[in-house]
Order: C-alpha cells, then sequence, then structure tokens
C-alpha cells in the first residue's frame, strides 16, 4: 500500500484577480490592432479586387473575338474584302486625280485670271482622262457589290442557326424537352454557301486583268495639264499606277489560295485588339475592337494638355517657391488648389459652351493663320479637349512641383550665392536640378490624371473614333478623336451584358488601369532612384 | 566764354548687362504663367457665375404658405419646357403649366363656339422646372460614400501610424494606397459595375454608388489622416504608455481627440472629389431621370437599392443631350453653377480649416 498522498498546501488566490476578455484567442488590445490592421489591409483587397472583377467580366473577350474572326473567314467576308480593298485603292487613285483637277483649275483661275468657263474648257481633256479613269473600276465594283450580299447573307443565316441553338440549350437547360425538340436548327454547311463565291474567283480575276489593261491603255495617252508642278503630280499618278497593277498578281494569288477552314490563331485575337487599327461597332459587315485609335486619341489629347501645363506649373512653382513674398505665397497657392476643386464635367461644359466657339473663332483670325491646322472648323476637337485637361494637370503639377522645390535644404543655395553665383543661376543651375526627380515625377502624376480624365474628353474631344491624319502634320492636333476613358463612358450604358462589345470594354478599361498603375510605378521609381542625396 | 555742360556722366553707373536682362525676363515668364493659371481659373469660374446666377435668382418665388418664398429652380424637379406661340405671342412654359395653359384655351374656344386653338410647340427635354432631386442625390451619395471613407480610412491610418512596424507587409500597403490614388475614375465606375451592380446583383443603386465612391477616396482619407496623426507628438503617447494605459486606451484618449479635427477638415477635399466626381457614378448610382424622391420608398430596404439623380450628371446629360441654344442654357448654366458653388465651398471650407487648425495646434 502507498503512502497517502500529501494534501498540496492550499494555495492562496490573488488579491487582485484580472480575468482577461478573449476574443478568438486574442487579447482586447490584439483585437483591436488585428481590426485595425484588417481596414489597413482595405486598400491592398480594393486594388485586387478592382484586377478581379476587370479580368472576370473582360477576359472572355479574346474567345468571342476569336469566334467573330472565325465567322469572318467562314462566312467570305474576308474573302470579299480582299477584292474590297482593290476597289478601294482605285478610289483613292481617282481622288489624287480629281485632286489634280482642283488644283490646276485653281492655278488658270488664280494666277492665269481666266475666267472659270475658260478654265473648265482648257481642262475639258483632263475632265474627260478623269472620268474614263474612275469608269474603268466599274465592273469590280459590280461583282464587289453582289458578293457582299451573297457574305452578309451566309453570316445572317450562321447567326439565326446559332441563335435557334442557344435557345434549344436553354430550354433544355430548363427542362422543357418538347419545346427544345420543336425548335428547328437548320445547319449552315460553308463549303456549300460558299460554291458561289469561290465559284466567282476566276470571272473577278478576268475582271480585273480587265481593269488592269484599261489602265494601261489610258495611261498611254496621258493628258495635258497647264503647270508643271502639276506635271510632277501626273508624273506621281502614273507611278502610283503602276505600283497599283502591280499588285494585282499577288490579290489573286491570295484569292485562288484563300481557305475558309484555315484556323484563327489565338495570338490573333489578342494582337488584334492591342494593335488594331479600327474601332467599329454594331455594323452591317464586321464589327473590330482595335485599342489603337482610341490610344492615340488619349495619348494625343494627353501630349497637348502637358505641353501647356508643364511649364505652366512648373514655372509657376518655381515663381511661387522662390520668388513671390510670402504674402503672395499665401494667396496664390490655396487659389491654384482651389482650381483643382472645379468638378471635371463642369469644365467639359464650359468647354461645349463657351471654349470650343472661341478657339474656333481665334483660329479664323486673319493674323494667326501661320499656326499649322488654323483655322479648324470643328468645335469640339483635340486641341479644346486638350486645353481644358492642361487646366486640370496645372494644380497636380504645381503642387507636387513646388512641394519637391521645397525640399531642396537651404545649403545648396547658400553654397552657390557664396560662389557668386547670381540668383537666377542659383534657381535655375542649383535648385531645379536639385529637385529634378520630384519635378518629373509631379508630371507624370499630372499625366495619370490627365489620361484617366473621362468627362471632359467625352464631352469635348470630338468622338470621332479614327486615327487622325498625321500626314499633315500638326494639322492633327486639332482633328476630332476619341479616348478611351471617352469611350467607356459613352458605349457602356448602351451595350448588351455580356457580348463582345461589352466585354472590349471592359478590355480597355484593364488597358487603362495597367497605364495608370505604370505611370504610378514610375514616378515612384525615378522619385527613389534620381534623387539627389541631401545630406 | 564757356563750353557746352554736358550732362555730367557718371562712369560708375549700374549699366544692366545682357544676362540681367535675360534673368528679368524668365523672372517675368515665371510671374507671367503664375497669374495666367490663376486667370485661366477665374475666366472659368466667372462665366459660369455670370450666366448661371440669374438662373437661380429668378427662381424665387413668393408662396402663400408659410417660408412664403421657395426657389423654383432649386426645389423642384426637372420638366420639359415648351416654346410655341399663341395669339401672336411667343410663350414658353414648363410641361405642367403647358399642358394646363392648353386645356384652359382649348376649352375657352369651345365655349365661346371656336374651333380649338392650335397649338405647335418645340420642346426641350429638362430645360424647364429645376434640379431638387439632383441636389438630394448628390448629398445622399457624398453622405453615405465619406461615412463609408472615413471609417475604413482612419482605422487604416491608425494602424499604419500607431500599431505597424516598417516592414515588407506596410510596404506593400503603401505601395496599395499610392497605386489606388492614381487608378482612373472610370476605371473604378466599370469595377463597381461589374462587382456591385452584377455580382452582388445591387442593379443601379446607391449602395453600389457609395462602396464605389468610398473606394476611389480612400487614399485621400487615409493620406489625410495619416498626416493629422503624425502630427501629434510622441510624448502625449508615452506619457500615457508610461502611466500604465494600454495603447488602444492611449489612442483613444490621447492621441485621437488632438488628431480628429485634424482628419475631419482634411478629408472635406475627399468629399470634394466625391461631389465632383461623375465617371464612377454613370453606371453605378445615377439615373438621368426619376420621378420620386428618395425618401418616397415603400420598403426602408428599397432605399439603399433604387438609383438616384445627381447633380454632375445631370450637368453630362444636359450639356451632351440637348442642343445649344436659348431655352437650354439656362438650365445648364444655372445647373453647372449650383454645382461649382456647392463644390467651391466645400474645398473653401478645408482649405480655410486647413490654415486655421494649422496656427491653433503648436507643440
Amino acid at each position: 500500500m502507498s503512502p497517502a498522498p500529501v494534501a498540496p498546501p492550499p494555495q492562496k488566490p490573488f488579491v487582485i484577480q484580472k480575468a482577461r476578455t478573449r476574443f478568438f484567442g486574442l487579447t482586447l488590445d490584439e483585437t483591436i490592432r488585428a481590426f485595425f490592421g484588417g481596414n489597413a489591409l482595405m486598400a491592398v483587397v480594393v486594388l485586387a479586387l478592382i484586377t478581379f472583377f476587370l479580368f472576370r467580366e473582360g477576359s472572355e473577350f479574346f474567345g468571342q473575338n476569336r469566334e467573330s474572326i472565325t465567322l469572318y473567314r467562314k462566312a467570305g467576308l474576308e474573302y470579299v474584302d480582299q477584292m474590297r480593298a482593290q476597289q478601294e485603292s482605285h478610289t483613292a487613285l481617282t481622288r489624287y486625280l480629281f485632286d489634280i483637277r482642283l488644283r490646276a483649275a485653281k492655278h488658270l483661275t488664280e494666277e492665269k485670271g481666266l475666267s472659270a468657263a475658260d478654265a473648265n474648257a482648257q481642262l475639258a481633256s483632263l475632265d474627260e482622262f478623269a472620268g474614263r479613269y474612275s469608269d474603268t473600276i466599274e465592273p469590280v465594283r459590280g461583282m464587289v457589290s453582289e458578293l457582299t450580299d451573297v457574305a452578309v447573307a451566309i453570316k445572317e443565316k450562321y447567326t439565326l442557326s446559332r441563335d435557334a441553338e442557344k435557345e434549344r440549350a436553354q430550354f433544355i437547360a430548363a427542362g422543357m424537352a418538347a419545346e427544345a425538340a420543336e425548335v428547328k436548327i437548320i445547319p449552315v454547311d460553308f463549303k456549300v454557301e460558299l460554291a458561289p463565291l469561290v465559284g466567282m474567283t476566276p470571272a473577278y480575276v478576268e475582271a480585273a486583268n480587265g481593269v488592269s489593261t484599261a489602265i494601261t491603255a489610258l495611261l498611254a495617252t496621258p493628258p495635258t495639264v497647264p503647270a508643271p508642278a502639276l506635271n510632277a503630280r501626273l508624273q506621281r499618278f502614273q507611278e502610283l499606277n503602276q505600283q497599283y497593277i502591280a499588285s494585282f498578281p499577288a490579290t489573286q494569288k491570295r484569292l485562288e489560295t484563300w481557305d475558309y477552314q484555315k484556323p484563327v490563331p489565338a495570338l490573333d485575337t489578342f494582337t488584334g485588339f492591342i494593335l488594331g487599327k479600327e474601332w467599329k461597332t454594331a455594323s452591317f459587315w464586321q464589327d473590330w475592337y482595335g485599342v489603337v485609335p482610341l490610344f492615340i486619341g488619349s495619348l494625343m489629347v494627353s501630349v497637348i494638355a502637358l505641353f501647356l501645363a508643364v511649364p505652366l506649373g512648373v514655372g509657376a512653382a518655381i515663381y511661387i517657391n522662390q520668388f513671390a513674398s510670402a504674402r503672395e505665397q499665401r494667396l496664390v497657392k490655396p487659389a491654384i488648389e482651389f482650381i483643382s476643386a472645379i468638378p471635371s464635367v463642369v469644365l467639359g461644359f464650359f468647354g461645349i459652351a463657351v471654349l470650343g466657339q472661341a478657339l474656333r473663332a481665334l483660329s479664323q483670325v486673319e493674323a494667326l493663320s501661320w499656326v499649322p491646322g488654323f483655322p479648324f472648323a470643328e468645335r469640339l476637337n483635340a486641341l479644346t479637349a486638350g486645353c481644358l485637361l492642361a487646366l486640370i494637370a496645372v494644380p497636380t503639377i504645381f503642387t507636387l512641383a513646388e512641394d519637391a522645390l521645397n525640399n531642396v535644404p537651404r545649403a545648396f543655395k547658400e553654397a552657390s550665392f557664396a560662389l557668386g553665383a547670381s540668383r537666377m543661376q542659383t534657381i535655375l543651375r542649383i535648385v531645379v536640378p536639385a529637385s529634378l526627380s520630384g519635378i518629373v515625377s509631379a508630371i507624370l502624376l499630372g499625366l495619370g490624371r490627365v489620361i484617366g480624365e473621362t468627362m471632359v474628353v467625352l464631352l469635348c474631344a470630338g468622338n470621332r473614333i479614327a486615327i487622325p491624319d498625321f500626314t499633315a502634320g500638326l494639322t492633327a492636333f486639332v482633328q476630332p478623336v476619341h479616348t478611351m476613358t471617352g469611350i467607356i463612358a459613352q458605349e457602356m450604358g448602351e451595350v448588351v451584358r455580356g457580348e463582345i462589345h461589352y466585354r472590349a470594354l471592359f478590355m480597355v478599361g484593364l488597358v487603362l488601369f495597367l497605364i495608370a498603375l505604370l505611370i504610378n510605378f514610375l514616378a515612384q521609381k525615378i522619385v527613389r532612384k534620381y534623387r539627389v542625396s541631401i545630406g | 566764354m564757356s563750353a557746352v555742360s554736358l550732362p555730367p556722366v557718371n562712369p560708375f553707373a549700374h549699366k544692366p548687362s545682357r544676362t540681367q536682362a535675360l534673368e528679368k525676363f524668365v523672372l517675368g515668364a515665371f510671374r507671367a504663367a503664375t497669374y495666367f493659371i490663376l486667370l485661366c481659373g477665374l475666366v472659368v469660374f466667372a462665366d459660369i457665375i455670370i450666366k448661371g446666377v440669374p438662373t437661380v435668382v429668378n427662381g424665387f418665388k413668393t408662396t402663400a404658405q408659410f417660408p412664403y418664398v421657395t426657389n423654383t429652380f432649386l426645389f423642384t424637379a426637372p420638366e420639359s419646357l415648351y416654346v410655341f406661340e399663341h395669339q401672336g405671342q411667343a410663350m414658353e412654359m414648363g410641361d405642367k403649366d403647358y399642358r394646363a395653359f392648353r386645356e384652359a384655351a382649348e376649352a375657352e374656344a369651345v365655349a365661346a363656339g371656336q374651333p380649338a386653338p392650335k397649338f405647335k410647340a418645340t420642346s426641350y427635354v429638362y430645360s424647364a422646372g429645376g434640379i431638387w432631386p439632383c441636389i438630394v442625390g448628390t448629398v445622399l451619395l457624398v453622405i453615405g460614400s465619406m461615412s463609408i471613407a472615413l471609417v475604413l480610412g482612419v482605422c487604416s491610418a491608425i494602424f499604419l501610424n500607431e500599431y505597424a512596424k516598417d516592414g515588407p507587409v506596410v510596404r506593400f500597403i503603401r505601395l496599395a494606397i499610392l497605386n489606388l490614388a492614381g487608378v482612373p475614375s472610370i476605371v473604378f465606375g466599370l469595377f463597381g459595375f461589374g462587382m456591385f451592380v452584377i455580382f452582388c446583383v445591387w442593379n443601379v443603386s446607391l449602395m453600389a454608388g457609395w462602396f464605389t465612391l468610398a473606394f476611389m477616396v480612400l487614399p485621400v482619407v487615409i493620406t489625410a489622416s495619416e498626416e493629422s496623426l503624425k502630427a501629434v507628438p510622441k510624448g502625449f503617447r508615452e506619457g500615457s504608455l508610461a502611466l500604465g494605459a494600454t495603447k488602444w486606451q492611449t489612442i483613444r484618449k490621447n492621441v485621437l481627440p488632438y488628431a480628429l479635427p485634424g482628419i475631419l477638415t482634411s478629408s472635406i477635399l475627399g468629399i470634394a472629389r466625391v461631389a465632383g466626381e461623375t465617371a464612377p457614378i454613370m453606371f453605378t448610382a445615377a439615373y438621368v431621370v426619376r420621378d420620386k424622391l428618395p425618401w418616397d420608398v415603400e420598403k426602408v430596404g428599397d432605399f439603399f437599392f433604387q438609383g438616384v439623380m445627381a447633380l454632375p450628371y445631370h450637368i453630362y446629360v444636359v450639356s451632351s443631350k440637348i442642343p445649344q441654344n436659348e431655352y437650354t442654357a439656362r438650365v445648364q448654366y444655372g445647373t453647372a453653377f449650383v454645382f461649382l458653388a456647392i463644390v467651391g465651398l466645400i474645398a473653401t471650407a478645408s482649405i480655410l480649416l486647413r490654415n486655421n487648425l494649422r496656427g491653433r495646434y503648436k507643440w
């Protein structure tokens, strides 16, 4: 038998007993800390959510776009477009010829002082030539318009059968077998449908050859033009025609080897979006979603805005920080900050109601006609939007640049003065370079502000979806453009949820988001990397 | 016999050199840039105020009942404007008045045994009446989104400034905040549409707008709050901790009371941003037109899930969807003026209060 265990002496309880409240094993203080930490994570969560939802809604775009391009090929639209391209280059050449005619008439009436009737009489041979030239394409034109109808009909048929399939799938999903069986699906055999289209190839080739012989015959007897400068143009016209005719065999080869079954590479839908030069929606022919015209539009308005805002913003920052009296500073700084409080939609309205007309009136002033692009006819264009965006960018650039200038240590300035430099020398050669990284990042953040701005460009940029004509030089900057932000705001309300157009808009949003992140990243990087060490 | 006295030439006189002239010119250019910016801002303000004030002033009407004065522009809903000729007189009326007038005229003609008069009216949508539903909607949007943003933002700032120690996580959070500040507002609109309107099935509603705007303004609130918390001297915290208070007690009793005024005033700048943005609410919260006022709901729950009219969106609609002419300009300028006045007042208050506060607390 073991000895009875000795009872331990009874422990005295603490006089003060403190029970710790615990939540999920955490003390109160730890819980509070966790709560605040969770809130702080919110910024990360929001950023992740934005990325996720843009992808969620947008990522299906590529699949749908691939389907759309595949149909473009299968229904023979691509085939017809190759012929159409040939026809359209002919139209461009005709336009060139008419331009020569216009110049000739101008030369005769303005420089030779002939009356309009006399000038027309002198140009009769040119007119006849132009008329005959523009007629040469007629056989091709007729054929293309006929084939267009055929291709559209095939596409229509396929769309109908696909809709029927969807309807049946919906019935089956809803468990209505009888209704599902009743839905008629007419399958489309592309090979059969395309037969008349492809069967036209020999006839088309013949017609195209006819065009080329007709052009060659016509060009053998060129018309006379009244000025040597125009002769050079006529020469150029001949050259262009030779190039045009030389391109015929290649087109014919493409038509002959064209195969509706050739698969569309997955990468094509991606490059078609990123590098596509056309944004065309709700067309009867084929929709294209290329972001390039929108991106160029955004870029152009931003360039104009920064071109105006950088000198103003940085200049004002230097003035206020380095030269202004304390009183001036106290008044001007809040005033410029106040400008940033003007809502962008009010600025956009101001642009529509006042600035657009004012700029157009200014461009029509005789004394300013040397400015490239002046005079212009469009009230709402890239310049109008750019001017207003400059007003949005200025406060951002000003405030941040002023901060950067403020951070330059006094010692830099004092040392410079001690060496005998003047005030301007000190500022332009010491203070500004020392704060250059801050100023550059201020400009970048201004750019981010401008490129993401929606209402001003939506109201004032003119909203024409086309890549501006850069061959005319700076005139491109007074043409109407459309922007990435503008297109989202404009078309989002009209699209059908889940359709390709809807997805495309989310993709544009994603591009915008990535651009904004990139700009931000660069701005931070520049500040950190190129900061002059201040020690 | 004296030589012609030449004016004395001071050989030591200061001759401005070319460099000095250049410096003067550069200085002038900088000064011109500064005042040019202010001039541009002034022109925008002046144009909208001068053309917008008459609309508001003309809206004042006396009434028979209690307040005895009301403003038809500020306190009524938008209507269509009808412009027509009646008995040789050009007239213009809002939708309701026009109908009443027409009926009265027709009844009169019938009573007199004449054929009913023909009315050929041109109508302009939204060009009569006022903007009351838009003002209400904007105020609701601002209150809701700022409440959400303040709670999230102040808590984040407390964590970042009081609790967090510098490390990869905190650096990552700061990076996220910086990047969030640079995201374009239209992207927030798309995100709000994708998440709240479609995924959460809230449809176009106040809730969707609140959260979208709150997330958009979050970086502003966090930055402002952190700045105010930083301004509270370290000694306040150390003194409290030394007396045995816990961290939370310290923050609650010795940090927040001193930081709160600063947090609130700086956050007013966020209000200006929330009230002024159009793009995020375009697809999440704003209706082009809505007859009912927001509190006109059957269930309390419906209040949160209804779309509203909002001032910025209304300006967009009236400036882009209807033609510019003398009849529509009144409403366009009037709305722009009221909106600018509201946002301007908020911004001024924020700037003044901030300057005032900077002078008051000196530790």
